[in-house]
């Protein structure tokens, strides 16, 4: 026998951050149906999401980390997925997140610091990035509240330019 | 959280999905010809994607596809298992092998490790695959497991294919 994945549970302030379930592809595919999906690979219809999902659980089994559905702590209803997200076609790990609710309420640099902090003190890594569509005004703006500083661009060779953000260092943040 | 067993039978282990399979599936999916009735050739980000949502289907599912080894040498040469997405209407019993290893009856050997299993351990009543009319190895499969077409039909991708019918123990 062996496990699926591995998936750690994290907890804030106000958020949870689990392992992606079959109860998660409703809210998550209501998402990618959206025009809001647009600067993350959207839209695509359900099966395409579910398909998505199915992606994100077998990245965690295949770099040993990856990307969590957001919950509110009182209430299990999917609202994001954020994380740690390092696909083949990516030049370096990356910090990722989007909200499909509550935005505005800074959920997602609270669950963005989870997932940083996760990826510096339980996986040991000393540097980390994030990679944004230039047009998403409000990611680039979660990044720039997480402390993050504009890099040079990446141009990815289907999706074109990607804004980067490095966020600060261990020690900065320690 | 799933757990993802390992079935055995005389010359082949069927074993969970891992990173380390990822060359086993960009070779596969490079190769044009033989990845041409699974959807490739794919590149070898899009091969990875594809083992991440092979891995992610158990645990969305509570089933999937193994990986295919030979137990003497530890070699891995395909895939075989029970595939259901969503949005498509019926699950199949699927296998796929690098073109190497075609025609020594693994398909064979490992689908009817699968069946087995789909009635015993999941407790399926029913286990079947369908193909294209084109796929002429996949039905030549389907028959030498005993299979029979019990239905006709139209999937969501416009594709009429026959849907055949696995039994239990097949010979």
């Amino acid at each position: 026998m062996t496990l699926v994945a591995a998936i750690p549970t994290l907890e804030t302030e106000r958020l949870i951050l689990r392992a992606p379930q079959p109860k998660d592809v409703p809210p998550f595919a209501a998402f990618y149906a959206s025009d809001a999906a647009g600067f993350v690979g959207g839209p695509l219809d359900a099966a395409q999401t579910w398909r998505y999902l199915a992606e994100v659980i077998g990245h965690w089994t295949m770099r040993g980390y990856g990307r969590w559905i957001v919950t509110l702590k009182d209430e299990d209803e999917a609202i994001g997925l954020v994380g740690l997200h390092y696909p083949l076609d990516w030049p370096e790990p990356e910090v990722g997140w989007f909200m499909w609710s509550g935005n505005g309420k800074g959920y997602a640099s609270e669950a963005g610091r989870a997932a940083r902090d996760h990826a510096y003190r339980t996986l040991g890594w000393s540097t980390l990035v994030s990679m944004i569509a230039p047009a998403n005004g409000a990611s680039i703006r979660v990044a720039e509240a997480m402390g993050a500083r504009r890099e040079d661009d990446y141009t990815h060779p289907r999706f074109g330019t990607l804004t980067v953000y490095r966020h600060p260092a261990p020690e900065a943040l320690a | 959280m799933t757990s993802i067993p390992t079935l055995e039978t005389d010359r082949l282990t069927l074993r969970a999905p891992q990173a380390e399979d990822f060359p086993l599936y960009r070779d596969f999916y490079a190769d044009a010809e033989g990845s041409g009735n699974y959807g490739g050739p794919l590149r070898p980000d899009e091969a990875f994607r594809r083992l991440a949502a092979d891995i992610g289907h158990w645990h969305l599912r509570g089933f999937g596809k193994w990986i295919i080894v030979f137990r003497q040498t530890g070699t891995a040469v395909g895939g075989c298992g029970l595939w259901h997405p969503m949005g498509w209407p019926r699950h199949e019993l699927t296998w796929w092998l690098l073109r190497a290893f075609r025609g020594q009856g693994i398909a064979t050997e490992a689908s009817r490790a699968v069946i087995l299993f789909a009635h015993r351990t999941l407790g399926w009543d029913r286990v079947e695959t369908h193909m294209r009319d084109t796929n002429q190895p996949a039905r030549r499969l389907a028959e030498r497991l005993g299979g029979t077409v019990t239905d006709r039909v139209t999937f969501p991708d416009g594709v009429t294919r026959d849907v055949f019918l696995l039994p239990e123990g097949a010979a």
